[in-house]
Formats: C-alpha cells, structure tokens, sequence
C-alpha cells in the first residue's frame, strides 16, 4: 500500500495540535520588518551602486584624479562619461527587473526573476571592477605620455633628484599595476563571496526545477 | 478604508492559519525558527494582499505565497539546527524500523519526509493537502507531466529512507 495515502489522512487530521495564533499576534505581525532575500539583495545593491561612486564624488579623490591637463585629462573625462552613462543604464534595468519581482508568481519564475535581478548586479560589478582595472591602465599611459601627471602629484619632484625619471616611471607603473589587480581581486572575492552565501539555497532550488524540464 | 483592509486580512489569515503553520511545521524544527518562518509568510502574504482581487480562494492564493517564501525568500536566522539533533533523528529511525504498528510506520514518515529538499517537500505539502497535479504544477512552475514524475521519484526515494 501507499505510505503516502496513510500519511495523507493522519495529515488532515492533524489540525488540532497546530499552534493558533490570536487575531492581535497576527495583527502586530503584519507591520514587522520583512528579512527575505529580496530586501537583502535590494539593500546590497543600493550599497554597491553608491559605494563606487562615493569614491569617485568625493572631492578630494577628484582633485587627486584630475591632474592638470593634456592627453590625460581628456581621456579621463570621457571614460567618466560613458562610465555615468552605463551607471545610469544599470540603475534603471536593476529597478525593472526588481520590480517585476512578485511572490504571486510561481516558484520557478519567481526564483528565475531574482537570479536576473542578481545577474544584473553581477555584470553591474563585473562592469565596475574592469573600469577600476582601465583606470589603472590609463593612469599608467599616463605616466608614460604625460610627464605632468606623475610631476603633479605632492613630493614626487623631490624624489626625482634622487631617482632618474624613466627609472621612477617604471616602479609607479609596476606599483599602480600590482595595487589595481589587488584592489580588484578584493573586492570582486568579498562580492562573490556574499551573493554565494546569500543565495546559495535558491541557487540550489532553481536548479532542482530546472533539471526537471529536462 | 486601510483600517478596513488590515481588518480583512487579519481576519481571513486568523481563519486559515492551519496552512501556514503546516509549511513552517514542514520547513523548520524548531519553535523559533515556526514563528519566524511565520512571520515572514504573514508579511509576505500581506504585502501581497491589496493585489489579490478575490477571484480565487484566499486559502489557494496563501499555498503559494507560503511556499515561496518558504523556499525561495526566506533566509534561516542564526538559529539552525544543530548537528546533534539531526542525527539522533536517523539514529532514531534505524532503531525503530522494524516496528509495524501503524503509528510507528507515520512517526518515520514523517521524519523521511522532513528530510527531504525543499522542492520535494514542497511537492508532498500540496499532495498531502489533496491539491490536484495541475495546481502542484501550476504553483512550482513545472508541467504537470514533470509533477508526476516528481512525486514518484519522492515516493521512491521516501520507501528507501524508510526501508534501507
């Protein structure tokens, strides 16, 4: 015979030893702050949307970044441009696809439209990481192109009665290079790190019933 | 109008709590994490509500919106179970297996059953409420074909757990 059937009735004759709630317990429930995945992630985003570019606003950052003028600077201004530009862009698709998130939906869909929430964040920092990785890139041209920038930085004149000035470009450049592919490493290891905690269990789940439309 | 709402809501939750208390008994072990798991599908359920128009059943609309925060929005608290209570649970059940009585047979199916993942004890949840196949399938997104297999694929699996 079916276990099942068996567990079935004793089942549905279970109710009487279920806990009951009173009509105010319910009540109060209703205005507690929700703590489900999709908050997180909301409050994770708008973290990682402002964090980056906190950095870039803050004025003494800026004064640091924009050094004089030349090749560099106008360069610089243009790779902020399109940066704002693609911001923007990301922004606008993580708040169309979070809104599109509904718990009326059923579970597969419901889990696929947060995973597209989260790849949205993903590639938005993926984005991020490779213009930090670009900057780098451009800084250290810069060194080399455009003597000035390296000059406009506090102390380097000094220095450089000490050191000859191709001898100093190398080591900024190497310095700069080995700092970017830190600085990135980092932050894209705490980032994955976090969301692969964070929806480790859903991950699991959609691939469950993924595997069953095989 | 909003007092009115929150009234209605309340009132329609309080009459069918059994089903959400039934997907916490089923997805947590402890009394803690009931309540809490509770509390998120309540909020759930009314953030959800002023967009549920009547059209079905509220205790339909409620299967869903519990199981997916069950299985996809909530997130276990700190409070897990420990590594000791679970495996005195299989402990248990290598112990009494080879008793027949009718109430020994459902105290192991109900542990089989809460050992199983979250997408099967979703599917024995509507099962064992006597939902038919297309409201299995129609509520966890999967043709009602798969749903089938599914649910023998548990059965199968829950007679190895129970008969190793």
């Amino acid at each position: 015979m079916d276990e099942l059937e068996l567990l079935k009735k004793d089942w549905q004759n279970k109710e009487e030893h279920l806990p009951k709630l009173s009509y105010e317990e319910i009540y109060t429930m209703i205005w507690k702050k929700s703590s489900s995945i999709v908050k997180w992630i909301l409050i994770i985003s708008i973290l990682e949307l402002i964090i980056p570019n906190l950095f870039y606003l803050s004025p003494s950052v800026r004064e640091d970044i924009v050094f004089g003028s030349g090749i560099f600077n106008t360069v610089y201004m243009s790779f902020t441009t399109l940066y704002y530009g693609v911001v923007i862009y990301f922004i606008f698709q993580f708040y169309r696809r979070y809104k599109e998130i509904s718990v009326l939906d059923s579970s597969k869909n419901l889990m696929r439209k947060i995973i597209r929430v989260r790849k949205t964040v993903k590639h938005y920092i993926i984005f991020c990481l490779s213009m930090t990785l670009v900057f780098f890139v451009i800084f250290i041209f810069g060194i080399y192109l455009d003597d000035s920038l390296l000059l406009s930085i506090d102390g380097v004149s000094e220095k450089l009665d000490e050191v000859p000035l191709e001898k100093f470009k190398t080591m900024a450049s190497l310095v700069i290079a080995i700092g970017g592919i830190v600085v990135v490493g980092l932050l894209g290891g705490i980032y994955f790190l976090l969301y692969g905690l964070l929806l480790r269990k859903l991950n699991r789940n959609y691939k469950e019933l993924k595997r069953l439309e095989v | 109008m909003n007092k009115e709402l929150e009234h209605q809501f309340v009132t329609e939750l309080e009459n069918n709590q059994n089903i959400v208390h039934k997907v916490c008994t089923l997805y947590t072990n402890d009394r803690d994490s009931h309540n809490d798991l509770f509390q998120e599908i309540t909020i759930q359920l009314w953030k959800a509500y002023p967009k549920f128009r009547g059209d079905s059943k509220f205790s339909t609309w409620m299967y869903r919106v519990a199981l997916n925060t069950a299985i996809t929005l909530y997130r276990k608290s700190k409070r897990r179970i420990k590594t000791q209570d679970y495996e005195s649970v299989i402990f248990k059940i290598k112990a009494e297996e080879y008793d027949e009585t009718e109430e020994q047979q459902l105290k192991l199916m109900y542990k089989a059953v809460k050992q199983l993942g979250d997408i099967d004890k979703a599917l024995v949840f509507l099962y064992l409420e006597d939902k038919d196949y297309s409201e299995i399938s129609e509520t966890l997104g999967i043709t009602e074909v798969n749903a089938r297999v599914k649910m023998n694929r548990i059965k199968n699996k829950l007679r190895t757990i129970l008969n190793p």
